[in-house]
């Protein structure tokens, strides 16, 4: 590599560390990476601790581990390249528009350019790693071992999707990219049959199917570049460890080495993906979405509904939720189907406290933190919402409305599969459960919304180590499981009281209990609308 | 009743900011009709008056009133008659060009609004623009995206945050007509701007802010004759030099 682009590349690591540093310097920075370096420490020590371990994984030897790890990780891989397939989309190696105006312009070779993205990535790889190595369980290996394999399977995956991603570049326009389609489809049909088998079939689960692949012939060969970064994981010597360290080496150099030759081919168009991904990170700074429409122009919608003035705030949020994160939620929508299956073929059904807790863990913060169709993508638009000429309780529940619809209906989603899949969830206890589920949306997002705007703060981390963001949205996630069980607890000793106090039926106890969490849930709102009435949008002293 | 000279009328208007004064006793009022240039170095609290006056910001003390209702007290009625133009435009980015006009429509209750928002689109060029979303436009056609909305519900009142930022030539006499027409029709407006230019060919009266406080306030007849000049650009130029510079010795004395 050039010797001013490692330089550059020293002193882009030095400033992000001073970066970090300066964090620590503020007392709220402190606070929230102490409270990480906590949630870290306490994953450490549950997967040191036999019997607690917070994975779960504490009844695993390190044999059935391994024999876990081989099978199921290079599926698991191939899956990815799959997807990569599938959404080949942006640049594969990203280069921000600073990066293009500085180094695109300087006395560089494209293939140095590419090094010193490289050596970025693998900079920041590593310390992805040494996280894996520290929350990874001791069956795992020794932590040198995991730290090892980490990172070259992380810097496969990476090479691996650039690779797969260049190639359909170079390729754009020619006969080969027209077979991509009907290859997806083939592969979706292969995909839906091997499901419909093992649902017609009671003593073949996709489990056993998937593990039947992998150890085929025919599976073996396609799955031979994966197979080695699973034998990293579970080399059982270090000799052993040696030898696959040196093939894994050798996939990611060749790989690196037909990165470096598909880029002349493919130049202009990792210009043109460049600016089209800075673009979206621009825009997912403001609160919207990677996944958010493409299109320049779309068709109006000639009229906003007004409903006393909640039906444009709701309105703005449905355009939101549609064309920024319409995949989002479907993609949401098909991960809530398949828990109760997945839960149900580990044998840990969802009716279980590890996989209610996975559940919460899923609705009350995975997808928050990424499905954003309320106050938390306006923050820039504050200005335009304190300037209208609309009660601050309906413009805070027209933004609530949506959000709160759509996690409701993800959590049905939920709710439906464990009806299907799991003989304890009975129509009765389904319909209990989409019963509350509503209330408890209101409260999750009216809680969510209240703090960020009390405590407005940015929606993406300043990359990867940005502890005190980390740490903030573990404190805050934290901070509303408290709330959340608190109204949950109320609801249910309202429940419980009418129980005892009206009789034998559970209809009026329930409908109590309803009521209660409802209620909170409403009362929630006034605090939001007071936090939205004290938001100061930017004191600009001008 | 509302009388006209009081379709903005500020009363020891106050603001502070942990300590720090923003705005200090200020007072004025707009007429139907005018345009006042507030003038200004950075931190003068020219945008700070624009927020507050818009419902923004809350005041710390004194009132503020829009067309006969205070800011403070009935933000909802004082919001129905006015229009806001910040400097930086955010709009919604999943939403069209025509989306936030209907967007507004239904904000401000406006029940029959095509015909306006399609007037507005011409006369801002934005016609072809209609179904385009709004993180596609460039900066200028953006801010005109904001202006056509600010204009919608035919505001009496419309404050500009620097209104030609990001435009072009054309877009810059564009919305100096823009701005003029409104204030033909009878609306009060304020500008707040860097741009002397943009005073001398718009605004009726000036008023110079400096550190949160009004310095001077007149109409533009009035600032050319205490200064002398026959050159408005001229005049405002020396105005405003003498005023910051005057305040800047003033501090630099404080500091010996």
């Amino acid at each position: 590599m050039d010797h001013a682009l490692s330089q550059l590349l020293m002193m882009r690591l030095r400033g992000g560390l001073r970066q970090r540093f300066l964090q620590l310097a503020s007392l709220r920075g402190l606070l929230f990476s102490l409270a990480f370096g906590g949630i870290i420490w306490f994953l450490i020590a549950s997967n040191n601790s036999s019997d607690t371990s917070f994975l779960g994984s504490a009844t695993l030897d390190r044999q059935a581990l391994s024999a876990q790890i081989l099978t199921f990780m290079p599926l698991s891989m191939l899956g990815l390249s799959l997807l990569t397939v599938l959404m080949t989309t942006g640049p594969t190696f990203h280069f921000s528009p600073n990066e293009i105006n500085f180094l695109f312009t300087g006395p560089f070779r494209r293939r140095d350019l590419i090094l010193y993205k490289f050596g970025a990535y693998v900079a920041g790889v590593a310390l992805t790693s040494a996280f894996i190595t520290l929350i990874a369980p001791p069956q795992t290996g020794s932590a040198l071992s995991v730290f090892i394999a980490s990172l070259l399977t992380l810097v496969f995956v990476q090479l691996n999707s650039a690779v797969i991603g260049m190639s359909g570049q170079a390729l754009d326009g020619s006969r080969f990219a027209r077979m991509r389609w009907p290859a997806i489809v083939v592969l979706f049909a292969i995909a839906a049959a091997t499901v419909l088998y093992a649902w017609v079939t009671p003593d073949r689960g996709i489990i056993e199917l998937l593990s039947e692949f992998r150890y085929s012939w025919i599976g073996t060969i396609i799955l031979i570049p994966y197979i080695v970064f699973a034998e990293l994981f579970v080399a059982p010597s270090f000799s052993h460890l040696a030898f696959w360290v040196l093939v894994a080496v050798i996939i990611n150099a060749a790989l690196l080495r037909v990165v470096i030759v598909l880029d002349a081919r493919t130049t202009d168009r990792s210009l043109i993906e460049n600016a089209r991904l800075s673009s979206r990170w621009e825009r997912i700074k403001q609160g919207g979405s990677f996944f958010a429409t493409q299109r320049t122009e779309v068709h109006s919608i000639r009229r906003a509904p007004i409903l006393g003035g909640l039906g444009p705030i709701a309105w703005r949020q449905i355009l939101n939720a549609l064309r920024n994160s319409f995949k989002l939620i479907i993609i949401f929508a098909g991960l809530a189907a398949c828990i109760a299956p997945i839960s149900s073929a580990l044998g840990a059904p969802v009716t279980e406290a590890h996989t209610l807790m996975i559940v919460y863990v899923f609705i009350a913060f995975i997808l928050p933190r990424n499905l954003v169709c309320d106050f938390r993508g306006d923050l820039s638009r504050m200005e335009i919402y304190k300037t209208l000429p609309i009660a601050p309780w309906r413009i805070c529940a027209g933004q609530l409305v949506v959000q709160v619809l759509l996690a409701y209906a993800i959590a049905l989603t939920i709710i439906a599969s464990a009806l299907v899949f799991e003989d304890s969830v009975t129509t009765q206890v389904a319909l209990v459960l989409a019963a509350f589920a509503l209330p408890l949306m209101l409260l999750i997002y009216a809680v969510e919304n209240t703090v960020h705007l009390l405590f407005p703060i940015k929606l993406v981390a300043m990359g990867r180590a940005d502890f005190e963001f980390l740490g903030r949205s573990i404190v805050e996630f934290i901070a509303k499981t408290l709330f959340v069980f608190a109204a949950m607890a109320a609801s249910g000793a309202v429940g419980l009281v009418t129980f005892k106090t009206m009789g034998t039926t559970l209809v009026l106890p329930g409908l109590a209990s309803w009521l209660t969490l409802t209620l909170i849930g409403l009362l929630t709102l006034v605090a939001l609308q007071y936090a939205f009435r004290r938001f100061a949008v930017a004191e600009t002293i001008d | 009743m509302l009388g006209k000279e009081q379709m903005i009328k500020v009363t020891n208007f106050s603001k502070q900011y942990k300590g720090f004064t923003a705005v200090k006793n200020l007072s004025f009022s707009v007429e139907p009709g005018q345009i006042l240039g507030l003038l200004g170095p950075n931190g003068a609290g020219k945008t700070t008056t624009l927020r507050t006056l818009c419902g923004i910001i809350p005041p710390s003390s004194g009132s503020l009133l829009v067309a006969g209702h205070d800011v403070a007290q009935a933000p909802i009625e004082a919001k129905k008659n006015l229009g806001y133009i910040p400097d930086d435009p955010r709009l919604f980015d999943t939403m069209t060009v025509w989306e936030h006009l209907a967007f507004t429509a239904a904000a401000y209750r406006l029940g029959d609004f095509e015909k306006d928002a399609e007037a507005l689109l011409a006369s801002f060029e934005l016609t072809h623009k209609r179904d385009t979303l709004v993180h596609n436009l460039s900066r200028g056609m953006r801010q005109k995206v904001a202006i056509a909305c600010a204009f919608l519900h035919d505001p009496k009142v419309i404050l500009f945050d620097e209104p030609l930022t990001g435009l072009d030539p054309q877009g810059i006499r564009g919305i100096q007509q823009a701005i003029r027409d409104r204030a033909q029709a009878g609306a009060a407006i304020i500008i707040s701007s860097h741009l002397l230019s943009l005073f001398e060919n718009l605004c009726t009266h000036i008023m110079v802010l400096n550190l949160g406080e009004c310095r001077r306030f007149g109409t533009m007849e009035d600032l050319l004759s205490e200064v002398g000049h026959t050159d408005s650009t001229s005049a405002l130029e020396e105005v405003y030099f003498s005023i910051t510079q005057a305040s800047d010795q003033t501090s630099e004395g404080a500091g010996v």
